[in-house]
């Protein structure tokens, strides 16, 4: 074996960092290790005796955002690499893991595709066998795809057409977004999901599916170097793609507040807004957390405190920012009481978010919530799946990863005027988007103010 | 092996394996599992104390994190049907209010912390638990402290909270899954608390007040029925020394009778009800009648049977057959809601409301043949390893281990359960799983509920018996 892995060594850039941290936490992400094959496919691997557990996660650099005929291809395509390959029937990569034991899923995002499963250590091996076979030897057929393109179908009924959540959020997206590809639905509209044919899986298969187009992310109790031979052994000889396609379009300024409504049988309505906001990696990032926290976190929290508490109008309220690579939304809701009126919550709701672009936090509303970020921080480190997470997000967002001291410094150095400033800036009435989702009212229909 | 297949084996290995064909991962017998310890002993402490309050602290100073409790080990199983949503709502009132601080005050201290305080009922048990950030230890303790021995039950308070609660139960019915499984409870036990949603009705919360959830607190949490724990950067020896101190003189009290278990047969015969929402694409289908106890001598047998029928994920039979042959389903499951006394056991999932009578007929189907074609040494095989390995998934955290262990406290189960369970579990065989199929799994007087539009859904149900429709 130790030849291979000098030869390995002298094809692949590998590099690591030392752990020594200001915090004095040990921040476990700084012994990430970064190595690029030949081909660009990149492997982050985070050797943790302290857990039993080894995450493998395969991220995909491709997302709905990245979607340009069909919406939902990105989600539909997640779903039909499980659905069998050359050497492996439907369905049985995943029962496979299942039956030894392991945690097997995958999730597709606006920016990205990813796959994991979670195992003890010993099985790691066959983990990467099980992916470099589903992407050499991936095998899609009309009758798989028409039988997965119905559990989409009826995992898009249960998340977004009969769930009142789900449809204030998909109606609030398409309205923040007019010309960005984020406005469509994650699992796509449901005319294209029907519509999508096997040739158009293949194509986004070959165009996306290539190895310069992946970040596999280890992590756990596991030995980096053998991992990484074996890596380089099954999928090194993958061919790159050079250049992925990206969707152009930006989002143009926004000029003025936007409405809309949608009837369900709800016995709570729902208030949703929608703020355009900056991308991941932004200045302002760590601004616009403190904000969402002091709005949103706990029982002190000015949503909970107005609209739950003092005028009991709402269930729930809370706001938060939602970064995406090329783009972001600061999103809100509230749950109406059974009862009450949309109209007041909203008032009341806006009211909060003017008070945050008048007047500064004060000293002590500031701190909480600086602490309850760097609280969160820590607990996003205890599994080896949060840890390749981590790491895998960081990769692919912003070709590195970020050191815990990079950013408790960051959210340590929020003052209240980043906050009000970040609040003038963003959280202006030009720029939201509101949507209501109320009871249908046949007679005369319930006109937004 | 033949001496023709070593020499193979030896040429393969000389030559690394560089023409002959290569026997894939997942073909080749899994690698030997390693069976480390789940509790570190080093890092387990239990104590008592002399008022019978026990103490279990699990050391782990990895992270600059605490967790630390109580939990009483009765719950809503205690209240009266008539009380229901009791447990919820002095567990509400809990966080409101303790010692010397009103609601906000005490929120203010939690939260000025980045910490959480966190009262939680449950049919066996109420939970008081605090985290936050090992430094923060003297303040989350004593918030702890407070809120368990002290709260206040302030009666503006109990009106929020009410007021609360019933808009949420209102509320719950927008979501077709709850709507689902409480109607599928109320179907289950039309006369036992079990029946009724751990959040109560309407008729019981309008009822309850301060002086309902003062007595309950009352009731539950005294030192013998109490379990305090802690995980974390913490020491062992210093929480003793804290717990001792704070706990100490607190009366011994009693350990209330549990509440009456429900009938043996539930239902006694098929039952067949439609809750009515005509505005749903998609219909919610329940199917189940009564499980076993958490302490049932047959829960694992019981476990791995489930996994096999429909507990197991991607490679369970009731998933095989409705979501990957026929597409008829995004998610289907099966499960046995283990408590003190026999919970429900149930089969969940949805489909579009045209596919009702396939989906139910295929899931009656997958019950009987769990029956007629039991576990098969291969299948329990599997589903044994999934098991095993999936608890070491579940217990990589500290916190995961505690609350295993505070579960097994809860429920009086032997404390070395974490550490037996693994062997206990490869021990059974395929004839185990086969004898709880029979025994537990009872598909022709299953109980079957389904939410969506009844016009369409009751036409689909009736060979099956009389078909009841219900308002949500």
């Amino acid at each position: 074996m130790r030849w291979l892995l000098a030869a390995l060594a002298l094809l692949i850039l590998t590099f690591s960092v030392g752990v020594e941290t200001a915090s004095g936490i040990d921040d476990p992400t700084l012994r990430t290790r970064t190595t690029v094959l030949d081909n660009g496919l990149t492997i982050l691997t985070l050797e943790d005796p302290a857990t039993p557990v080894v995450s493998f996660q395969m991220w995909v650099r491709v997302g709905s955002g990245d979607e340009s005929r069909f919406t939902g291809l990105a989600h539909l395509f997640e779903h039909m690499m499980f659905r069998g390959s050359k050497n492996l029937p439907p369905e049985a990569h995943g029962r496979i893991i299942t039956q030894r034991g392991g945690r097997v899923n995958a999730y597709t995002s606006r920016d990205v595709t990813v796959y994991f499963a979670d195992m003890t250590a010993e099985h790691l091996p066959m983990l990467i066998e099980l992916e470099a076979e589903r992407l050499e030897n991936l095998d899609i057929s009309e009758e798989s795809l028409a039988s997965e393109r119905e559990v989409v179908l009826e995992e898009r009924r249960m998340r977004t057409e009969d769930s009142p959540k789900g449809r204030a959020f998909e109606a609030l997206t398409a309205l923040t977004f007019q010309a960005h590809p984020y406005r469509a639905p994650t699992i796509g509209w449901r005319s294209d999901v029907e519509k999508v044919g096997v040739d158009d899986c293949l194509e986004f298969f070959r165009t996306f599916y290539a190895p310069d187009n992946l970040v596999i992310a280890i992590a756990g109790d596991f030995e980096a170097d053998l991992a990484i031979a074996q890596i380089e052994r099954h999928m090194g000889s993958l061919d790159p793609a050079r250049e992925i396609p990206r969707n152009p379009t930006t989002e143009p300024e926004q000029d003025g507040e936007r409405r809309s409504m949608v009837h369900f049988e709800v016995r709570g309505p729902l208030l949703s807004i929608a703020w355009h906001a900056p991308p991941t990696g932004h200045r302002d990032a760590e601004a616009l957390d403190v904000a969402s926290e002091i709005l949103s976190s706990g029982r002190t929290s000015r949503l909970y405190r107005r609209l739950v508490y003092d005028q009991p109008k709402a269930l729930f309220a809370s706001g938060g920012y939602w970064e995406l690579h090329r783009a972001g939304l600061f999103y809100a809701m509230a749950g109406v009481r059974p009862g009450e009126s949309v109209e007041e919550v909203e008032e009341l709701f806006l009211g909060e978010i003017a008070r945050l672009r008048e007047e500064p936090v004060d000293a002590q509303e500031l701190e909480k919530a600086k602490r309850s970020l760097e609280v969160s921080l820590l607990g996003s480190l205890q599994t080896s799946h949060a840890l390749a997470s981590r790491i895998a997000h960081d990769y692919t967002a912003f070709g590195r990863i970020r050191p815990l001291d990079e950013r408790l410094g960051a959210i340590r150095s929020v003052t209240a005027e980043d906050v009000q400033r970040i609040a003038r800036t963003y959280l202006v009435p030009e720029k939201r988007s509101i949507v209501w989702v109320v009871p249908p009212t046949p007679a005369t229909g319930e006109e937004a103010p | 092996m033949s001496s023709r297949a070593v020499a193979l084996s030896l040429l393969a290995v000389l030559l690394g394996c560089a023409w002959l064909p290569r026997t894939p991962a997942w073909e080749k017998p899994p690698p030997p599992v390693r069976d480390a310890p789940v509790v570190d002993a080093a890092r387990l402490h239990r104590g008592e104390l002399p008022n019978g309050m026990r103490v279990l602290v699990l050391e782990d100073p990895r992270l600059p994190q605490i967790e630390i409790g109580v939990v009483a080990r009765r719950g809503a199983g205690l209240a009266a049907p008539e009380q229901a949503g009791l447990a919820d709502f002095t567990a509400e009132l809990m966080e409101r209010g303790a010692g010397d601080r009103n609601a906000l005050e005490l929120a203010a201290v939690v939260d000025n912390l980045g910490a959480s305080l966190r009262v939680a009922a449950d049919w066996d048990s109420v939970a008081v638990g605090a985290s936050g950030l090992s430094r923060d230890l003297d303040t989350l303790f004593a918030v702890l402290e407070e809120v368990v021995r002290r709260p206040r039950f302030d009666p503006d308070e109990a009106e929020r909270v009410r007021a609360e609660q019933l808009a949420r139960l209102e509320k719950a019915k927008d979501s077709p899954q709850v709507l689902a499984s409480r109607s599928f409870q109320a179907v289950l036990y039309p006369d036992h608390p079990y029946g009724l949603p751990l959040a109560g009705t309407p008729e019981t919360v309008t009822r309850l007040g301060p002086s309902d959830a003062r007595d309950f607190h009352a009731r539950v949490f005294a030192a013998r029925n109490t379990l305090f724990f802690a995980t974390g950067d913490l020491q062992a020896t210093d929480i003793m020394r804290r717990v001792a101190e704070a706990f100490g003189d607190w009366p011994a009290g009693g350990v209330p009778e549990p509440g009456s278990p429900p009938p043996a047969s539930a239902p006694a015969e098929r039952r067949i009800v439609v809750v009515d929402r005509p505005d749903l694409g998609q219909a919610q289908i329940v199917v189940g009648h009564e499980g076993i106890s958490r302490t049932d001598p047959e829960r694992l047998s019981a476990g791995l049977m489930n996994t096999v029928l429909g507990g197991g994920g991607f490679s369970s039979r009731l998933m095989k057959s409705v979501r990957a042959e026929a597409g008829l389903t995004y998610s289907i499951y099966s499960h046995f809601s283990m408590r003190r006394h026999p919970g429900p056991f149930a089969v969940l999932t949805f489909t579009r409301v045209p596919e009702v009578r396939r989906v139910v007929d295929l899931v009656l189907a997958e019950l009987s043949r769990v029956r007629s074609d039991p576990p098969s040494p291969e299948e329990v095989a599997n589903a044994q390893s999934q098991t095993v390995g999936q608890f070491a998934l579940g217990l990589e955290t500290s916190s995961a281990v505690a609350g295993a262990l505070v579960d097994l406290d809860v429920h009086g189960l032997p404390e070395d359960s974490l550490d037996t369970v693994r062997g206990r579990l490869r021990a059974l065989s395929a004839e185990d799983t086969a004898r709880v199929a029979r025994e537990l799994v009872h598909p022709e007087r299953a109980a079957i509920l389904v939410v969506g539009p009844a016009d369409a859904i009751v036409p689909q149900l009736e060979h099956l018996g009389a078909v009841e429709v219900v308002e949500p």
